[in-house]
């Protein structure tokens, strides 16, 4: 008898059925909740920097997961905490998030220690970014000091691989000294090219070092741009900015096309902690990325 | 807004009505001063309170709160259910009820809800009650003496019977089932605009009413005023802690003994804590008490109102009486008022 029912096939009732969440929807459900991301690749660049590639675990929240340059994420080791980081690849890139590490502090020694096909927590990502879109077109000089290059490599990257989207592109990219360059075997790569106008100085030259000598704004001395028709990115520790961005002026890039990334201490990343508030703006919604003419209407941002 | 009118003797009946389904917060008298606090009978209200200790925003942001638990080994996450009680907040003054939307702003009404938030909010009946004001309050300067919205109840007391504004369904539901409601007349007007008089007249003339705050807050930037205040600062946090609408916090990882399960716990920070504003590696972008200080009334008195259109204080009054060091808002509009009278002379 119970042959005859071998065929029934079992349907759900219509009321049991609920839709698979999307990954944004996931993620706005918590947005405190980090998701787990597999190390995937480690590079050192440095004695003190490392270059982290991760991936996504969760298909639903990797694929939700999109980027501009100049965005950040907040990392986890759970038990140790949360920091802001941002990203170092491009949005071209896909399914992979790079991450530039410069061994710091209590949470960056952990980070460092760890090991390919780690898990981490993300969340992200966070904050306004590069424009991108608004640059495609124009002449882009970017202006890179130090541990400044994490953020402004994304936008690099970006503009390699739409390259004929954009203008003229000069790279100055300031170091204290050869063994601090990071990146070095791409913009080895790159430096026969014509396409790219790189400069990369030292502070303090080896005996190796055959690039330039001296600050970053050296090699403005001798830079020929059209300033009605270029966008400059200027990243770096807090003092580099206000010589870089005079150098600009003095070449006649507007305010507006001036564009800088801040750091501070995002702990929420979502405009609520308080802790990268300067004067009126959250640096997580509002920035990083500020051009010079919002910058300058920022109290205490200068 | 519907406007109705109960007698002062039904109030009983509205918060026991209330304490059937909710846990009613109400202000009690606490050692020297009032609290927010949970009552289990209507007589332990006191309902012409000045100010209490601390703001109501202990029931929205608790002072130290878990976002979720973890599991070191295996990664694992673990939404933290959050306890939410159905709760009537019953007596807050309209600069609580203030404070209260300037959270809404950046915990529910952002890019960014926050759950936590939301939850306790959406749980929460908000029932407030008019004030006189004492020597310390300045919501009027602030556009705060009045709740335009944000609250399921106000209570206006008109003697011996209050004008009820309704602004929500659930609480219109039990108000109409527990007390006597009755149409608004002519006289109750008339009494309502007397008792808005009286008040507006009680406020201390004493504290200087200066229409540009914001703008003064830019230009006087520089001035050494800040140094001033910011020598005594003592960075304890005590404004902040008492503040209605301070909402900064810190997020931190607390593990269990066993050191293999913890949970992540945002817990209450302060601006004026000194460091606040530091950054891995050690770049401190407010190094300093006047730094600190400064920027905590810039925005309190000019940043939020950027980006909301509207101050984030609202002369509440508790960081008068809490700050040991006599650092306040109100000393800020007497710097103000100093500096336009130097100019006229």
């Amino acid at each position: 008898m119970s042959n005859n029912l071998a065929s029934t096939v079992q349907v759900s009732p219509l009321s049991e059925y609920v839709p698979e969440l999307t990954g944004e929807q996931m993620i706005a459900a918590n947005p405190y909740r980090p998701w787990a991301a597999r190390i995937t690749s480690i590079q050192e660049l440095t004695a003190t920097e490392k270059l982290f590639e991760m991936r996504i675990v969760d298909e639903r929240i990797r694929h939700a997961f999109k980027h501009e340059p100049g965005q950040f994420v907040e990392v986890s080791i759970f038990g140790v905490g949360e920091a802001p980081i941002s990203i170092t690849s491009s949005p071209t890139k896909q399914g992979f998030i790079e991450l530039c590490i410069r061994n710091t502090g209590a949470f960056t020694a952990r980070l460092h220690q760890m090991q390919c096909g780690d898990i981490v927590g993300l969340r992200g990502p966070y904050g306004r970014g590069f424009p991108v879109e608004q640059m495609k077109g124009s002449d882009i000089l970017l202006v890179a000091g130090g541990i400044g290059i994490a953020p402004l490599r994304s936008l690099i990257n970006n503009i390699h691989d739409e390259r004929s989207e954009f203008g003229k592109v000069t790279i100055i990219y300031g170091s204290r000294s050869p063994k601090e360059v990071m990146f070095r075997d791409q913009f080895e790569m790159w430096r026969h090219r014509n396409d790219f106008d790189l400069h990369l100085t030292v502070d303090y030259p080896d005996d190796s070092w055959d690039g330039e000598v001296g600050l970053v704004t050296k090699p403005f001395e001798t830079l020929e741009i059209d300033p009605d028709n270029t966008f400059g990115a200027v990243c770096g520790p807090p003092v580099m900015y206000r010589f870089v961005i005079d150098a600009m002026r003095q070449k006649g890039v507007s305010y507006d096309h001036i564009y800088c990334s801040f750091e501070r201490h995002m702990k929420c990343g979502m405009g609520k902690c308080g802790h990268c508030q300067i004067g009126h703006q959250y640096v997580c919604l509002d920035g990083p990325v500020f051009n010079y003419w919002e910058a300058k209407n920022i109290q205490g941002s200068m | 807004m519907l406007y109705r009118v109960i007698d002062a003797t039904e109030l009983p009946a509205l918060v026991e009505a209330f304490m059937e389904s909710y846990e009613v917060v109400a202000p009690v008298k606490r050692d020297r001063g009032y609290a927010f606090e949970a009552i289990e009978s209507p007589d332990q209200i006191v309902l012409d309170y000045v100010s209490t200790i601390v703001s109501p925003k202990k029931f929205f942001l608790p002072p130290e709160e878990p976002l979720f638990s973890f599991d070191r080994e295996s990664n694992d996450v673990t939404e933290f259910e959050a306890e939410v009680t159905p709760r009537v907040i019953f007596g807050a003054h309209a600069c609580d009820i203030n404070g209260l939307c300037r959270l809404d702003a950046v915990f529910r009404d952002g890019r960014y809800p926050d759950p936590y938030y939301c939850a306790r909010r959406a749980a929460t009946l908000i029932v407030g009650i008019s004030c006189m004001p004492d020597e310390n309050c300045f919501c009027h300067l602030l556009g705060s003496d009045e709740a335009r919205f944000g609250y399921d109840l106000f209570l206006q007391d008109i003697g011996g019977k209050y004008l009820v504004s309704i602004s929500s369904v659930e609480a219109a539901n039990i108000l109409e089932a527990a007390c006597e409601v009755r149409e608004a007349t002519d006289e109750d007007r008339i009494e309502f605009r007397h008792a808005t008089r009286r008040r507006q007249r009680a406020f201390n003339p004493e504290i200087p009413n200066i229409q540009e705050v914001a703008m003064l807050m830019d230009a006087f930037h520089e001035d050494d005023f800040w140094e001033e205040l910011g020598g005594r600062c003592l960075s304890c946090g005590a404004c902040a802690a008492v503040c209605p609408t301070c909402h900064c916090f810190d997020i931190r990882d607390v593990l269990e003994p066993d050191g293999k399960t913890g949970q992540r716990v945002r817990m209450a920070d302060c601006c004026t804590d000194p460091q606040f504003a530091l950054v891995a590696g050690g770049h401190n972008f407010r190094e300093t008490n006047t730094l600190r200080v400064r920027h905590r009334f810039y925005h309190k008195l000019n940043g939020f109102l950027a980006n909301h259109d509207r101050m984030l204080c609202v002369g509440c009054g508790r960081c008068v009486k809490a700050c040991k060091a006599n650092i306040n808002p109100i000393e800020v509009l007497k710097f103000f008022a100093r500096k336009g009278a130097e100019d006229v002379e």
